[in-house]
């Protein structure tokens, strides 16, 4: 499973629908190993969608995503493991309510992956340390800010030691002195060679950390570009629009 | 739109192999259903509970008027004692919320003793004690008094969380405008208070309604009296008790769904004011 | 009679019956809480006719009347050839009616649960048990706890439905009536019960306050 051939996230011909919402449009999109894949788009372009399916958050109608070559398996122990392997960060941080920070991180790896206790605690305690919420470690995710949840989460998700990370607009709730704390812990772990898909209305940070950007309208990928030539001269109409109405605000 | 319930967000969208188990399992269940039914008619027809003396005076106008007018006995005792109830209530909340700390205190013991005693103690008591002590009561009072001390203690817990809940900028705002203490309360908090509470409220009659069965341990003449009486005019104990749970289980059922009704409805006024 | 003559005489039947209102509520409310946390499952379990079944079973106890019911079960179950001794008949009504609004309690603190903390707990690789364990009924419990201590005192309450009965050793309700058939027991004769029944009551908010700020989630 070590090919580096293989993309750790295909996705072939996606569709879905809400009702009579068409909501993603034969969708085929790969992220290859190391590679940071930003997703752009206006609100109700599909994107979070996309996102969320790839662990199986939201079936698809037809299509195949493939996690390292694998289909995602449809249910039970398999899909559980799958999902053990892909980091997944949420809008709404999504911490559980009734632990502490630590005890947020060391859940999963205990009860899914059985770590060892000490392994699993001191590996938490690293993790919460990179990304900066140590000292947080022994309150419970109500008395933190948004930014310190997020940030724990992101730890949280990293204690799984994920093949890759998946962030369905992990800024969007936060407020604006908050979302440059995230975005740099975000920013590292580009750095540190993490492949991750993001879903995110930070242009700036788009621009500097992603690979490649996919815009999305509509529930199809419209345009997938490099982060320069998109920002600077974007092939498609659609993608021009959507930027200058960015510009216009 | 509905809040989302945890039943919906507990189970993902099932694969292939759970949707045919639980297409398996519904069957079982079904199954089990009609069989426990079965088994609940068999009962019946084998002790000759289906006979058609035992049922078919419900055909008849006039056991229907003796059941009706016994429901109006328990309804007329039900509201009487939830309505002193509330207003007992209201005067132990007031009491509750006083300046006077010996007030209060007072307030607080007489809320807690009675919703720490049975209603049928207080049945009792005003069945055995209360007539000993020279006061002569009629059975309607006997039974209807007692229910509302049970319950005045709870209403008036629920009227204070009632008017905690009014956002303390209303009465701010309120004194800032001039108003007195009296006015204010008045005039300002508690007719907001009372629209949170009303569900409570609701809730509160199902339990008197409920308490005033016990009337039989004053005489009363309520459903449960009257359906005695059917009992022994029909010689029919098992169809007449059925009937005569399921008219509560009935009124009781619709007067809690519009409690809720009333509570979701709030709430969504409210949500749409904060937003 | 004054409440010192009261227990001089009839103290050791005080005793008997407080004893007795003890033992039926903590019967009671444990089948109860067995009782409601098995509706619940099935009310929340992905089989439609298993989940209207439920809601079946709890509209109908959280709605019959206690005295509707013991009457039901103590003289129209036997025109069935269902034959319970007084206690178990008791016992029924006691443990059934708190059970529904049990579920009632377990539900609502289901309920504030955000439906983020159930995908986060999917996304990290939680199997459904490990999820239902570790995340939904830790929480749920931790919230109910005040609405099942208030059931706790409510389902004690309830059990002086064993009053209406010929049950020996008398409950705490019962001995008043026997007393106040028998000799004048008078406002003390009550004063005595409703005190050990408040005596009880409060201790058992204390206890549930207690455990309620331990446990507590903060939201």
């Amino acid at each position: 499973m070590t090919d580096n051939n293989v993309p750790v996230i295909d996705v072939r011909h996606a569709d879905k629908h809400f009702g009579k919402l068409h909501v993603l449009r034969d969708i085929s999109l790969s992220v290859n190993r190391g590679e940071v894949v930003v997703i752009i788009g206006p609100s109700g372009s599909g994107k979070s969608t996309l996102c969320r399916t790839i662990n199986r958050l939201e079936t698809i109608d037809s299509g195949e995503i493939l996690i390292e070559g694998v289909p995602i398996p449809p249910e039970g122990k398999k899909l559980a493991a799958m999902r053990s392997r892909i980091g997944m960060v949420f809008q709404s941080f999504n911490l559980f309510a009734h632990m502490t920070i630590l005890e947020n991180v060391v859940a999963a790896p205990r009860s899914v992956l059985r770590r060892n206790k000490k392994e699993a605690r001191e590996e938490a305690l690293r993790l919460l340390e990179r990304v900066g919420v140590a000292d947080q470690k022994d309150k419970v995710p109500a008395q933190l800010s948004g930014g310190q949840q997020q940030r724990a989460a992101i730890a949280r998700a990293l204690a799984m030691r994920p093949k890759a990370m998946l962030f369905d607009e992990p800024t969007s709730a936060l407020d604006p002195e908050m979302i440059g704390e995230v975005l740099t812990v975000m920013t590292e772990l580009a750095a540190d060679g993490m492949t991750m898909l993001i879903v995110t209305h930070e242009m700036n940070f788009a621009r500097r950390v992603a690979d490649r950007i996919v815009f999305m309208d509509e529930g199809a990928i419209v345009e997938e570009n490099t982060p320069k030539e998109f920002f600077e001269c974007p092939r498609s109409r659609r993608a021009r629009d959507f930027l200058s109405s960015l510009r216009d605000r | 739109m509905k809040k989302p319930s945890i039943r919906d967000i507990l189970y993902e969208p099932p694969g292939p192999k759970a949707q045919r188990r639980i297409r398996i399992t519904t069957a079982a269940a079904l199954l089990l259903i009609a069989g426990l039914v079965f088994l609940i008619i068999r009962q019946f027809a084998e002790t000759g509970q289906l006979n058609a003396r035992y049922w078919a005076f419900f055909g008849r106008g006039t056991t229907w008027r003796f059941l009706g007018e016994g429901l109006l006995s328990t309804v007329e005792a039900a509201v009487t004692g939830a309505l002193i109830s509330f207003a007992a209530g209201f005067v132990l909340m007031r009491g509750r919320l006083n300046r006077f700390p010996v007030i209060r205190f007072l307030s607080a013991a007489v809320i807690e003793f009675t919703r720490g005693v049975p209603t049928l103690l207080f049945i009792y008591f005003f069945f055995l004690a209360v007539p000993r002590m020279g006061w002569a009561l009629s059975s309607f009072w006997k039974i209807t008094l007692p229910c509302a001390v049970s319950a005045c203690g709870v209403v008036a817990e629920a009227l204070r969380s009632g008017v905690n809940a009014v956002p303390k900028g209303q009465r701010e705002a309120a004194l800032s405008l001039g108003f007195g203490e009296i006015r204010l309360f008045y005039k300002i908090i508690f007719p907001q208070a009372f629209r949170f509470v009303i569900p409570s409220l609701i809730a509160e009659l199902v339990i008197v309604l409920k308490d005033t069965t016990f009337a039989s341990v004053v005489s009363y003449a309520d459903l449960m009296q009257n359906a005695k009486v059917l009992i022994s005019n029909y010689d029919a104990m098992l169809s007449v008790y059925l009937v005569v749970a399921a008219i509560y289980i009935l009124i009781n059922c619709l007067l809690n769904k519009l409690s809720e009704y009333l509570a979701r409805r709030m709430d969504r006024a409210a949500e749409r004011g904060a937003a | 009679m004054s409440i010192s003559a009261l227990l001089d005489k009839y103290g050791s039947l005080y005793l008997q019956a407080m004893l007795t209102t003890w033992r039926l509520t903590v019967i009671s409310f444990a089948g109860a809480m067995l009782i409601g946390l098995i509706v619940t499952v099935i009310r929340v379990c992905p089989i439609r006719p298993l989940r209207h079944l439920g809601d079946f079973y709890v509209q109908i106890f959280r709605n019959i009347p206690g005295a509707a019911m013991l009457i039901l079960l103590v003289y129209a179950l036997p025109y069935l050839k269902l034959n319970f001794p007084y206690e178990t008949c008791v016992l029924i009504a006691t443990v059934m009616i708190p059970s529904a609004f049990c579920s009632e309690h377990l539900m609502s603190g289901m309920n504030t649960i955000s439906p983020g903390q159930i995908e986060a707990a999917r996304a990290l690789g939680f199997t459904f048990f490990q999820m239902i364990l570790r995340i939904v009924i830790p929480q749920a419990l931790r919230s109910a706890v005040l609405p099942l201590t208030n059931l706790l005192v409510a389902t004690m309450l309830t059990t002086s439905l064993a009053s209406q009965v010929p049950l020996r050793p008398r409950d705490l309700t019962g001995i008043v009536s026997y007393i106040n058939t028998r000799d004048v027991g008078g406002v003390a004769a009550f004063a005595i019960s409703a005190a050990l029944y408040c005596f009880t009551g409060l201790a058992l908010g204390r206890l549930g306050g207690w455990i309620d700020r331990k446990v507590r989630i903060l939201r």
